[in-house]
């Protein structure tokens, strides 16, 4: 063995042992209960009866696959978390854009834009179900002042999965529009120049070289916005505990229903998990797709 | 000092600490407890039955909402946290059945505590049979009718009610009488004329069971058999949805107590099928100045209304000594003197002997009609699955309600998941 292997294996037996502890620590928080959770889901763990033995295998998620109310919520969940993303996406970049020409007042637009990321989901659908109640509710009030007519915002089945994707892009597009900003405040000037002497319109200028030079930050934003959209739990239960019917019942409230107030966490963590292969599948095929766009 | 003098002190102390017998005296009784007025009121008294035991409490209050979840997590460890619980009648299937509690008829039975003077519907709706006793009786919310007297006494409504209908305007004796005024009123007196609680789930599962059980039909028959889809049980969803699309106002089907009280309280509906305390909170001058003095409670329409109650219980898995103390409390709490105390605050007797009080009756003359509206209440069924049921009643309804299936699908379809349920 020559001196030079010898010292790379040395280092690289130290390396794991520097990455040891940090591995061991992820392995315990977030391994152990991401097993656990994949065990429950092929167990017969019921609250009614807590134990894990004996295991049945898929049995848990052909129950699930055979409820009308899963499906219902598989697919309430895809439209609302593509909706929201797209809205805060497509309007989080306008206003990035717009904020990227500001100079002097940026800090203080920032300090604002951070007021709803920083507000917990519960408190802002709290705020909301009170500005939106139908009878008192300031916003009914205001809109018929100007004489338009009252609307059952979070009671009619044809509003209420909007209404609540409204208020979710209200809260969550600050967090977009930052990191946008970020992105673009990041982005070298001279291929703008070189635009410009070359006599590009703004409008070519942003979507021959804004948006590719963006593309990674943009990515990232969607990806994380479409993790965060599709584990939505906190409005529908603030807001509507699921209804009207089932209007708003999405996947993570399903899970949630199975749970706690059907007992059987074992269908719960089945379907949590199918929730889980979702988020995966969509992050993997995503990030292939730009892979393959910076190839090609 | 050196180390291993600290490691002796330390050893030396834990010792000392090992070797004492449990003290009674020491027992912290630690109960989750729902942030309502009866939490309050009970809260308040505790330095006296502190005082007289020696036994201090502590109350941790949070929302309805959470609460399941959180004692669930408690009781399924070996080791409960709380020890003490305060059990809705909802839960009083699920807890018994998974073995959670402990039978407080042996405590009973070695303490003489007398149960003659509880309203015998209260114990039954929290579970009670022959051979045990899991959770004793803490306050009732049986629901009524709460309405707006001035509103039935106006001339000109009256008037109106008749040429409209051929009937006087009076308090209601039927569901069907009931809704018809409902709707009378949000056509003709500018207000809603029911204020309904429609939200999926508890609020509109339990709104529906008063309309049920006043058009007299039934969750369940002889022998535990289904009977919610029957003529009457047909009456019921019918009026409830024509109730909610015709009678209520806008926004009932996501609509909870909380909002039917502040419709109420400003004025804006005749009447609201409610937990029958609630009308100290709207006949109140100084939170709902608008009804104030206006407002009347009756037993539901037709003669029975939804019947419901909050109990005591003591989990298994905690010390004897810390039970001990735990029954030691419950019967202090539940107690006549105690109990006509903290109905002279507001509270919801479950004995019978404080709606009869003279004090009491003094304060509060409508707890004569409140004891009719618990004596005549029925109950929700109770058994392990009964909070699913209410979201499975309430998605039908709520369904229903918004004109997505017809009602004689929900109603079936409550029927069949009712039945499942049972069977699971």
């Amino acid at each position: 063995m020559t001196g030079w292997k010898r010292f790379a294996e040395r280092e690289i037996r130290i390396g794991w042992g520097f990455a040891a502890p940090g591995m061991l620590l992820l392995a315990i928080v977030m391994g152990f209960p991401l097993l656990y959770a994949c065990l429950l889901s092929v167990s017969s763990y019921t609250l009614m009866k807590p134990a894990i033995l004996p295991i049945v295998g898929v049995d848990n998620f052909a129950t699930m696959m055979a409820n009308e109310r899963f499906w219902n919520a598989t697919w309430l969940t895809v439209k609302y978390s593509v909706v929201t993303v797209a809205v805060q996406f497509v309007v989080g970049l306008g206003i990035a854009l717009m904020l990227n020409r500001v100079v002097r007042t940026k800090p203080i637009y920032f300090a604002i834009l951070t007021i709803p990321m920083a507000m917990s989901p519960v408190s802002v659908a709290l705020i909301w179900r009170m500005l939106l109640q139908p009878n008192l509710g300031i916003i009914n009030h205001l809109m018929e002042t100007i004489g338009l007519p009252r609307f059952d915002w979070l009671g009619s089945p044809n509003l209420a999965l909007w209404t609540m994707a409204f208020i979710d892009v209200w809260q969550q597009m600050s967090f977009v529009i930052l990191i946008l900003a970020a992105g673009l405040a990041s982005l070298p000037r001279e291929p703008y120049e070189a635009a410009e002497v070359d006599g590009a319109r703004p409008l070519q200028q942003f979507w021959f070289l804004t948006l590719p030079m963006l593309r990674p930050v943009a990515a990232i934003t969607v990806i994380i916005q479409l993790i965060n959209e599709f584990r939505t739990y906190d409005l529908p239960y603030v807001l509507t505990k699921g209804g009207p019917g089932t209007a708003t019942e999405v996947l993570s409230f399903f899970a949630y229903r199975q749970a706690f107030l059907g007992l059987s966490i074992n269908e719960g963590a089945a379907a949590a998990f199918v929730l889980l292969v979702i988020v995966l599948a969509m992050t993997v095929v995503f990030f292939a797709m730009l892979e393959k766009r910076a190839k090609g | 000092m050196t180390l291993k003098k600290v490691l002796y002190a330390a050893a030396g102390i834990g010792a000392l600490m090992a070797a004492s017998p449990a003290n009674a005296d020491e027992i912290v009784l630690r109960a989750l407890m729902e942030d309502v007025p009866e939490t309050q009121i009970i809260e308040a008294m505790l330095p006296d039955f502190e005082k007289e035991t020696g036994i201090k409490v502590e109350f941790e209050k949070i929302g309805y909402g959470d609460m399941h979840d959180k004692l669930v997590s408690q009781l399924v460890s070996p080791q409960s946290y709380y020890n003490l619980l305060e059990v809705d009648f909802l839960w009083a299937g699920e807890f018994p059945a998974a073995g959670w509690l402990a039978d407080l008829k042996p405590f009973v039975e070695k303490s003489n505590y007398d149960l003659s003077p509880f309203i015998p519907s209260t114990l039954d709706l929290l579970g009670r049979t022959e051979d045990s006793l899991q959770i004793l009786p803490m306050y009732n919310y049986s629901m009524g009718l709460l309405y707006r007297k001035d509103l039935l006494e106006d001339p000109k409504l009256k008037e109106a009610f008749k040429a409209a209908t051929g009937k006087e305007l009076a308090v209601p004796t039927t569901l069907a009488d009931y809704v018809e005024i409902s709707k009378f009123m949000k056509a003709n007196a500018d207000v809603a004329g029911a204020a309904m609680q429609g939200q999926r789930g508890d609020p509109n599962s339990m709104e529906f069971s008063n309309y049920l059980f006043s058009a007299g039909g039934s969750y369940l028959g002889d022998g535990k058999k289904v009977t919610l889809n029957s003529p009457e049980g047909k009456v019921a969803i019918d009026l409830y949805v024509d109730n909610i699309k015709n009678g209520a106002q806008q926004g009932a089907l996501s609509a909870t107590l909380d909002d039917t009280l502040r419709l109420m309280c400003s004025g804006k509906a005749f009447s609201m099928v409610t937990y029958w305390w609630m009308l100290p909170q709207v006949d109140n001058a100084e939170k709902c100045p608008e009804v104030a003095g206006k407002v009347a409670l009756s037993v539901m329409p037709g003669g029975h209304g939804e019947s419901g109650g909050w109990g005591w219980g003591i989990p298994k898995n905690v010390t004897p000594e810390e039970q001990e103390a735990a029954w030691k409390f419950i019967q202090w709490v539940q107690s006549r003197d105690v109990s006509v105390a903290r109905a002279l605050q507001g509270h919801a007797p479950v004995r019978a002997d404080v709606y009869t009080d003279a004090k009491v009756l003094e304060k509060y003359p409508y707890y004569k009609t409140a004891q009719d509206v618990v004596a005549t209440g029925k109950s929700f069924p109770i058994f392990a699955y009964s909070a699913q049921y209410e979201d499975v009643l309430g998605t039908s309804l709520s369904q229903a309600g918004g004109g997505e299936v017809t009602t004689d699908a929900a109603l079936e379809a409550a029927h069949k998941g009712l039945e499942e349920l049972l069977a699971k």
